[in-house]
């Protein structure tokens, strides 16, 4: 590209005098809005009284904020579900390559090297492509190839910068004791926590595991099962158990997400009857959906591929 | 006391949104975003907040009280914890969405600068 260099170090900024006016007034404003506010003092809502009343004898739990996710505001979650799923296909359509492939990462180099083997006359790239290409690499300072498996035969102190897969030997160690230990603390926020029904942060807890493996083990080691293939039907497995729970409510007991199932003792893993089978469906959606974006945006390759409407050197060329 | 989360809540949404009006690093436009997002988060849980309250847990009530009357009691509001929870999740969608497109964008126009991606201008 030509033109002045991207020198984020002076930080360029825009619109000083507009953005200092808009964000003062904002300021002002919204801080007189919070002065009048009650600070405490006021009594609470109905709908959250609601909520602590009926939590123990309608749903045999403790935790009335379950209550209200899964419960009384069941519907709002279940929107909120199919939020998250549709971000979640927003970022595979935007990050996906031209063809389906079987993992997330790699996929570029995966299938140059299948049409090559294919279709070789096809694979040949024009002059402006192949240019673009060459900068790039240069620019990520890459060498050809894969690099080794692990760390662990580099000399002490090598130069350059880090090409194998996997980390050392001592993160990979650490990694395969607080990985068992972590999925543990996962489960048992979805099943037990104060009460059942952790399912949000149990599928965050899951992603962070799922992370650990692959920034530790390499992406190679955790490939087998972070398959799109694997990953994309457990995540519609989720939503549509959700699907069925809120509609077995509406169709059994005349409202969405009612309770149908029976209700186990208090402070069990059985207890809050919908409840539970709702948040363990949200630990499904919510950590493979994660894990879906993260990898998602993670192997994001570059899409280049001739331009039929304007033949010439455009990929990666100047727009400015 | 509460009315300094309130505030703080307020500065971290100026924050945010003088970072989207004036910088041009399109990344750190989705962390102002992400900024004015936080701040919700410190605002609903504030507004939870009553005086002397405890959490609204239905466990372990103190002696010679029943859960029933804790239910009654003096708790934070469970229903704008449940607000924050959407909030976050929310959050985390929108913010992946955008970091998709600036990806996007970052490699079809080799920039990151807001200034420089015009070609709808044509």
């Amino acid at each position: 590209m030509s033109g002045d260099p991207e020198v984020f170090e002076r930080e360029p900024r825009r619109r000083l005098a507009i953005g200092w006016l808009l964000a003062g007034g904002c300021a002002a404003t919204l801080t007189a809005a919070v002065l009048a506010m009650p600070r405490g003092d006021g009594p609470l809502p109905a709908v959250a009284r609601y909520a602590m009343v009926v939590a123990l004898p309608d749903w045999h739990t403790t935790e009335p904020v379950n209550e209200v996710v899964y419960g009384t505001r069941g519907f709002d979650t279940f929107g909120e579900t199919f939020l998250l799923l549709a971000a979640v296909v927003g970022i595979g359509m935007i990050a996906r390559a031209r063809e389906p492939r079987r993992g997330f990462i790699g996929e570029e180099a995966a299938g140059r090297r299948e049409q090559r083997r294919v279709d070789p006359a096809q694979s040949r790239t024009s002059s402006g492509e192949r240019e673009a290409r060459q900068a790039e690499a240069a620019e990520e300072s890459r060498r050809p190839g894969p690099g080794p498996a692990t760390p662990d035969n580099e000399p002490l102190g090598a130069p350059g910068p880090e090409r194998a897969e996997a980390m050392t030997v001592v993160v990979r160690a650490g990694v395969r004791v607080a990985a068992p230990l972590l999925t543990m603390a996962g489960l048992y926020l979805v099943a037990w926590g104060y009460s059942p029904g952790g399912g949000f942060p149990a599928g965050a807890v899951a992603l962070g595991v799922v992370l650990l493996a692959y920034v530790s083990l390499g992406y190679r080691r955790v490939e087998p099962v972070l398959r799109p293939g694997v990953v994309e039907p457990l995540e519609l497995t989720g939503a549509l158990a959700i699907v069925l729970i809120g509609v077995l409510g509406l169709v059994l007991r005349g409202s969405f997400s009612a309770n149908f199932l029976p209700l186990g003792p208090v402070q069990s893993i059985r207890s809050g009857g919908v409840l539970q089978a709702f948040s363990l469906s949200e630990l499904v959606e919510v950590g493979t959906g994660l894990v879906l974006a993260v990898f998602g945006l993670l192997g994001m390759g570059h899409d280049w591929g001739p331009d039929d409407e304007h033949p010439g050197p455009v990929p990666g060329g100047d727009h400015s | 006391m509460i009315v300094v989360n309130y505030l703080a809540a307020v500065a971290l949404f100026c924050l945010g949104l003088y970072t989207v009006l004036t910088r041009r690093n399109l990344i750190k436009i989705v962390m102002g975003l992400s900024l004015m997002e936080a701040s919700t988060y410190l605002f609903l849980l504030s507004l939870a907040y009553r005086r002397d309250s405890t959490a609204p847990v239905l466990l372990s009530p103190p002696a010679g009280q029943t859960p029933q009357q804790l239910a009654g009691g003096n708790v934070a509001d469970p229903v704008l914890q449940n607000f924050c929870l959407t909030a976050i999740v929310i959050g985390v969608a929108v913010t992946g969405v955008f970091l998709a497109v600036v990806v996007r964008i970052a490699q079809h126009y080799r920039s990151l600068d807001a200034d420089r991606i015009r070609a709808m201008r044509g």
